[in-house]
């Protein structure tokens, strides 16, 4: 077993792990952060996408071991019930999720883009996502809603 | 009692968000199977056959026992000692193979992924190390995994006693066919394949089992849209009595028809929190979801159409053939190709028409339901011939469909198979199609395209939908109707708890707008349940289009159930007749006076001197809602209203294909839609966009690959392709809205675009390729599929 402490959500996190458990599994087993979902667990969906020293990273490909010292975000630590983030906000108010197993992972990626790039074109935005499956949406009221989001004062913020 | 005045009406919404479910399913607070937390928790890892077609000589699973952490390992064997089994409950279909199969397999297996043994440990890491200790020793078995050859006389067989494979064969013979081919200036022979595809929600399948020997109570949370039907089969193989199980279904990561079966993997799950005494947990993988769960679509159909020079449909004769892997599913996976030999006609008036439908088992994982529900392969294949037989006489698509269309001024229009189509104008709907599309600028601007050695092309087609079906006669039990219960509690706020269970479709949202509506209240003050067999006796759950039909109709009749008595007490404390109070903006009203809807709340509870006398405490009804005009079984003569309603659509699309990469770009996509009254036009688009994405993923992305000797060649998403972002297609959409005559006038949605738009698609695809002379007569248009259709015919 191995000691691992992090950062998650801005609160100091300790772990003892094996060698070979994943993040996901740390993150959702051991610390109730369930928001980042199990979906094809080989890299290929991005529903377990987290954010590690702010860039997506799939937690289903990532062994939690590799994260000792870093930083690590979920959803858990982007909006609240109470208090969206323009992100999820937009999503909403665009209807761009409906089961909402792939969002936390379309938030946690948009976020990412956002950061690196506060006013993307549909094209932009496209790309940065591409990573990431739908199944009930068809894509396209989210892609409105961060396209929507693109450029405004909410997505510098 | 003092009546005040009616303050100004709350806004309709004050949660800030679109849909109500959104908040929680934004922050990562959503409560899905895999997320259901409990202390002593154990994981069940399953152990799956490698082989395709096999004995079980023997299993042993001494060696996973010696793994610290491990709980215990189970064999079918073994289980099958106090485990009762499955089977289709059909006994009444002569022609149905009568099997019964066990929560994991016992002496055979037939298809890579079955589960033949499984492991209960501390963790699933140590469950799945467990299972490499297990050892199998098989007798392997010749397998098949192409239909057509499972039907040689030579074909290896699934089950010795069969004497072949065919799983159902039901003969169709409606009308006179004979007659209409005998009258025909001209036969169209066509062959038409589908192939083997994946509902695919994101969420798997998955259960979590908690069984309390003190009280002999089972709770069973299951990612499933049949919470009650799944209850009633758990009572079956547990032994339980359905007092004693309760089933709770929690958010879902999708469905898409693939949760309307009961996998073994659920029974399996219940069995074993019994067995170990443990809550236990079971969560599909993605390679058991692409292996063995619930695959869809394949079918061949072997056509002959009569018609008239002048372009008139005279007969139809279908041999359709439908692959359905390994029959061991409950409810029976040859439902969809049922579906599809009731579904031919479409909206066409063709009463010669006779089917043979052979159900052929063969060496792959089930097949079942998606999305759809067999009714896009009927749609493609009528749609086809259509065209096929407009370009033999030179006679364009849409003169094809007028030709061929049921009269407007036949309604209701019972179909050859004894559909009751209570549908609006066809006629207007393909009109509405025509002009959203700009039908005939497209057609030009292709055929100046073709003078530019441009492939592109037009297609249309059209969809009539069973929607709000009866699933007796696929299930030998359950029904078309839904229950629902609302209760108005003292405080004056709604709880209404519905049969049909939402698996993104945004329910909590729609049916508090419908409840409220009728209440005359704000809908933030409705609380919406579905999922939990504990609170509603019965429900039939989430499929076939059907939960605005019944589900909306349900709480719509609970709701003025209730109000009827608030009415009642509203009268009594009004000194007014009943029949003249009226009910908005949360009061009851009699002229100028009126009382707040929570003061007759509190009156029917807390203060029930206040009610009128002889009346009853309490604001709560449960009630059942059926259509009353469906059929349980086909009659004598093979006919059946499988349906309380039918939706119709249209699609209209613009191609182009690249002839050198096979990769077809859709630039335009128009769909004419019309599920009679609409609920919400946002969830409902939502519900088209996705649909649409589904089509598109059918036609040129998504297949499920086996080799000959039926080992799975797309076991994770990097081998088996859904579309991404890069790949969206924004439809037009245009609502027609005829009313049914059910409660609210809907019908169903939420199938109808991955009904219809591959059809549209396939013959866009097909107009495209008309300057080399191609024709489409497969379902499948993927890049690699398309260039073999190519090189096949330059090569010829």
């Amino acid at each position: 077993m191995t000691d691992v402490r992090f950062s998650l959500n801005g609160e100091a996190a300790e772990v003892d792990v094996e060698p070979r458990e994943l993040l996901l599994d740390t993150l959702r087993d051991r610390l109730s952060m369930t928001g980042a979902h199990a979906a094809c667990e080989q890299g290929a969906c991005g529903a377990c996408t987290v954010l590690v020293g702010g860039a997506s990273v799939r937690s289903c490909l990532m062994f939690t071991v590799q994260v000792n010292g870093a930083e690590v975000r979920t959803i858990e630590g982007v909006g609240s019930p109470g208090a969206l983030h323009p992100i999820q906000q937009a999503l909403s108010t665009h209807h761009g999720l409906q089961c909402g197993y792939c969002t936390p992972g379309m938030v946690l990626t948009a976020l990412e883009m956002f950061e690196a790039d506060p006013h993307p074109s549909r094209d932009e935005i496209v790309e940065w996502m591409s990573g990431n499956l739908c199944r009930c949406t068809g894509y396209i009221n989210i892609v409105g809603a961060l396209e929507a989001l693109a450029g405004t004062a909410e997505a510098q913020s | 009692m003092t009546a005040v005045a009616p303050p100004v009406a709350p806004p309709e919404t004050t949660t800030g968000t679109l849909r109500r479910e959104d908040t929680r399913l934004l922050c990562g607070q959503g409560e899905y199977l895999g997320d259901v937390q409990r202390p002593d928790l154990k994981h069940i890892a399953i152990l799956r056959s490698p082989l395709a077609h096999a004995r079980i000589r023997d299993i042993d699973v001494s060696g996973a026992l010696t793994l610290p952490g491990v709980i215990g390992a189970f064999t079918g064997a073994e289980l099958a000692a106090d485990t009762g089994t499955f089977n289709h409950h059909l006994e009444a279909i002569p022609t149905l193979r009568q099997i019964n199969w066990s929560v994991l397999a016992v002496d055979k297996v037939r298809f890579v992924g079955e589960a033949v043994a499984a492991v209960v440990a501390d963790s699933r890491y140590i469950a799945e190390d467990a299972l490499e200790l297990i050892e199998v020793d098989y007798e392997e078995l010749p397998a098949v995994s192409d239909v057509e050859a499972a039907l040689e006389g030579d074909s290896p067989q699934l089950y010795e006693d069969w004497g072949d494979n065919v799983f159902l064969y039901i003969p169709g013979p409606h009308g006179d066919t004979e007659t209409a081919f005998a009258n025909a200036d001209g036969v169209l022979e066509e062959k038409f394949t589908h192939h083997r595809i994946i509902g695919l929600p994101l969420d798997g399948h998955g259960a979590l089992g908690e069984f309390d020997p003190a009280t002999g109570r089972l709770v069973l949370h299951a990612s499933t849209q049949i919470p009650h039907f799944l209850r009633t089969v758990l009572a079956e193989i547990t032994g339980l009595s359905e007092a004693k199980i309760r089933v709770v279904a929690p958010d879902m990561g999708g469905g898409f028809g693939n949760k309307v079966h009961m996998v073994r993997e659920e029974a399996l799950v219940a069995v074993l929190a019994m067995r170990v005494r443990h809550p236990v947990v079971w969560k599909q993988d993605r390679t058991e979801s692409l292996t063995a769960s619930v695959h869809s679509r394949q079918q061949v159909h072997n056509v002959e159409a009569a018609y008239r020079n002048d372009g008139r449909i005279l007969g139809l004769r279908a041999e359709i053939i439908a692959d359905v892997g390994s029959p061991e599913l409950y409810v029976i996976g040859a439902g969809p190709a049922i579906v599809t030999t009731a579904i031919v006609p479409n909206c066409y008036d063709l009463q010669d028409y006779a089917f043979e439908l052979r159900c052929v088992a063969t060496n792959k994982a089930p097949m079942g339901a998606y999305r759809g529900y067999g009714q896009g392969q009927a749609v493609f294949l009528i749609e086809r011939v259509l065209d096929l037989v407009g370009e033999k006489l030179g006679i364009d698509p849409v003169e094809m469909r007028r030709i061929n269309m049921i009269p407007d001024e036949q309604r209701p229009y019972v179909t050859a198979t004894g559909a009751v189509l209570d549908c609006g104008s066809f006629h207007d709907q393909l009109s509405d199609l025509l002009e959203g599309a700009d039908y005939d600028a497209a057609c030009r601007r292709r055929d100046e395209a073709r003078t530019e050695d441009r492939l592109v092309g037009v297609g249309i087609a059209q969809m009539v939908e069973a929607t709000a079906p009866n699933i007796h006669g696929l299930a030998g039990q359950f029904g078309v109707y839904e229950m629902a219960m609302l209760a108005v509690q003292p405080d004056g706020k709604v709880n209404v708890v519905v049969g049909t269970k939402s698996q993104g479709q945004g329910h909590e949202t729609i049916f508090a707008k419908a409840a409220a509506d009728e209440l005359g209240i704000s809908p933030d003050d409705v609380t919406v349940s579905d999922g939990d067999t504990g609170v509603l006796p019965y429900g039939s759950g989430t499929w076939g289009s059907r939960s605005v039909v019944m589900g909306g109709g349900a709480v719509i009749k609970a709701a003025r159930q209730v109000r009827d008595k608030m009415v009642a007490i509203a009268a009594g404390l009004l000194d007014a007749p009943a029949d003249q109070i009226t009910v908005s903006d949360g009061f009851f009203r009699f002229g100028e006076a009126a009382i707040p809807f929570a003061q007759i709340a509190s009156a029917a509870y807390l203060h029930t001197f206040l009610l009128p006398p002889g009346m009853d405490p309490g604001l709560s009804v449960i009630v059942g809602y059926d259509s009353f005009n469906t059929s349980p079984f086909p009659d004598e003569r093979g006919k059946m209203n499988v349906a309380a309603t039918y939706a119709t659509a249209a699609a209209a699309a613009v191609v182009e294909v690249d002839p050198a990469t096979g990769v077809v770009s859709v630039g335009d996509l128009t769909i004419v839609h019309d599920c009679g009254t609409v609920m919400n036009q946002v969830i409902l688009d939502g519900q088209i966009h996705g649909a649409v994405m589904q089509a598109i993923g059918q036609t040129f992305f998504e297949e499920l690959h086996y080799d000959e000797n039926g080992q799975p060649l797309t076991t994770t998403l990097l081998d088996y392709a859904i579309p991404t972002f890069g790949d969206v297609v924004e439809p037009r959409i245009i609502h027609r809205e005829t009313p049914s005559d059910l409660i609210g006038g809907y019908r169903g949605a939420g199938e109808g675009a991955l009904i219809v738009v591959p059809a549209a698609l396939a013959a866009a695809v097909h107009d495209a390729l008309v300057p080399l002379g191609v024709p489409i007569t497969q379902a499948n248009l993927s890049p690699p599929r398309l260039r073999e259709l190519l090189r096949g015919h330059s090569a010829a």
